[in-house]
């Protein structure tokens, strides 16, 4: 996983967010390149979602 | 006449003065902040990280743009489209399409090459909208429609099938028979093509031939090229793949929906891409919610009211689905009446799709007008004999009230449909309704008086 699909990983462990919240904490990572970070963190299988939309990782 | 382009209805709109050209770099996540203020439709020319490409939006987020795409008077676009669905042209094929320029297949299938926008606050991931989705069933042949898409993966997004549609019948078909459904979706087509892809047609009915009918001239398609289905050859951009034998299993939403409200998070399939075609210098549509979803929605809606009241031989002379119910949920129609027909009316009425408020007017009223709409409530209508309610219809996830969370993955909602006879009640003198008018008022003018 790179290292900004490692980075979303472990906030979202932390804290459930919206997507635009992920796209807030990194405002200077170009489009695709934070694009194809959450495709790795998709591809994985692990986002779970709450009732408001928010995706969240549960702790392993 | 030749069928009509994504491209050429740009030219009309910058021809009409409703088209901006914005030239100085944006982030493809702001695309949709900047195309929301915007009062004419935007064409953005330099896409952040993206070169090459450009992103249109706001093409028919006006009643009046959709009228020009339409080729008629705003107050017509109803009338217009049921007219001309009624003369179908079937498509041609040809060899060779635009939107086959560049293709991209294996490994270079990537979805993140394309400016996909993050449109709303809460939207679940970047969305492509407006799409021209074309599947085809072994038994029922091609159907196209429009479903939106949620990025996932460069691979995959998952897409919205939680309505009934006959692409859900047909997703259905193949999940039963435990196969993958095929399926290619068409990026930046002419607003006609969008239009014939939003009516609900009989299973039996082309929508291509219904988009010649709109155009007036076969709609061109080319075989796509990993399956054996057939896309608009002037797209901008098309998506070849599968829709995964999975069911309603993967997180879809929340998106900005066409009821003007963020939805909630939906169970829905995925939707692998295997094949990326688009021209060479490709503009993306992002269709600007809930506006041009709305306005392309009343007159496909307006047109199903018709076709209902002239089967029930009731005589339309005006009618309106009023954007503030999304073009799709209401439906106020004015008639030529005969003793009975205002109740004939709403039961045709609201047999259209969803629609879940009808009411009923003569033809003395103007229905686009809200206060003499309102004048005919007041007085021409008691409640007691002249609401009609149908209980347990057909209905719509995104519609709050149907409390859709409380079915299982995959279920349907039922609600409830009111419809309101505003016509003038049987046994009751017209000469009652006599409107007060100023005397010798066609007599004088006031300039005179000066």
């Amino acid at each position: 996983m790179s290292p900004l699909a490692s980075q979303m990983v472990e906030t979202l462990k932390a804290t459930p967010k919206h997507f635009h919240e992920v796209v807030d904490d990194h405002p200077d990572v170009p489009w695709r390149d934070l694009l194809r970070a959450w495709g790795e963190v998709r591809a994985a299988d692990i986002l779970k979602r709450n009732d408001a939309g928010q995706y969240y990782i549960a702790p392993s | 006449m030749a069928q009509k382009t994504f491209r050429d209805f740009l030219d009309q709109l910058e021809a009409a003065g409703q088209l901006r050209r914005l030239t100085k770099p944006v982030d493809p996540r702001h695309l949709s902040a900047l195309g929301n203020q915007a009062t004419t439709a935007c064409l953005f020319e330099n896409i952040k990280g993206y070169p090459g490409w450009r992103v249109a939006t706001g093409l028919v987020s006006t009643r009046a743009r959709l009228a020009l795409a339409m080729g008629c008077a705003e107050n017509r676009v109803g009338f217009a489209f049921e007219e001309k669905i009624g003369r179908p042209i079937d498509p041609v094929t040809v060899r060779t399409a635009p939107c086959q320029e560049v293709v991209l297949e294996g490994d270079d299938v990537d979805l993140t090459a394309i400016p996909l926008p993050l449109m709303h606050l809460f939207d679940g991931g970047p969305y492509i909208a407006g799409t021209f989705v074309v599947s085809k069933d072994p038994e029922h042949g091609l159907n196209v429609g429009s479903y939106r898409l949620m990025y996932r993966t460069p691979r995959e997004t998952s897409i919205d099938l939680v309505s009934p549609s006959d692409m859900r019948f047909y997703y259905q078909r193949a999940l039963d028979q435990g196969r993958p459904l095929p399926i290619a979706v068409a990026i930046g087509v002419h607003p006609l093509d969008m239009l014939a892809a939003s009516y609900k047609a009989p299973i039996d009915k082309s929508e291509l031939a219904l988009a010649g009918a709109l155009h007036g001239a076969p709609v061109e398609m080319v075989k796509c090229r990993t399956l054996d289905l057939e896309v608009p050859a002037s797209a901008e951009i098309v998506l070849e793949g599968e829709l995964l034998p999975i069911g309603w299993t993967a997180d879809e939403g929340p998106f900005g929906e066409f009821s003007q409200i963020s939805g909630d998070v939906k169970w829905n399939p995925i939707f692998r891409v295997n094949c990326i075609t688009h021209r060479r210098d490709p503009i993306f549509y992002m269709l600007q919610m809930p506006w041009e979803n709305d306005w392309l929605a009343a007159p496909v809606t307006e047109a199903a009211g018709i076709q209902a009241l002239r089967v029930a031989s009731v005589q339309p002379v005006d009618i309106r689905a009023p954007v503030g119910s999304c073009g799709y949920w209401t439906l106020i129609a004015s008639i030529r009446k005969r003793p009975g027909e205002g109740k004939n009316a709403i039961a045709a009425l609201l047999s259209v799709a969803e629609v879940k408020l009808a009411i009923v007017t003569d033809d003395d009223i103007d229905i686009h007008n809200p206060d003499d709409l309102d004048w005919a409530l007041t007085f021409r209508v008691q409640a007691d004999r002249d609401a009609v309610i149908l209980t347990g219809a057909r209905a719509k996830h995104i519609d709050p009230s149907v409390k859709s969370w409380e079915l299982g993955k995959g279920g349907l909602p039922t609600t409830a449909k009111l419809g309101i006879d505003a016509t003038i009640p049987e046994g009751v003198p017209k000469i009652l309704y006599r409107r007060i008018k100023p005397y010798a008022k066609d007599r004088l003018r006031l300039e005179d008086f000066q």
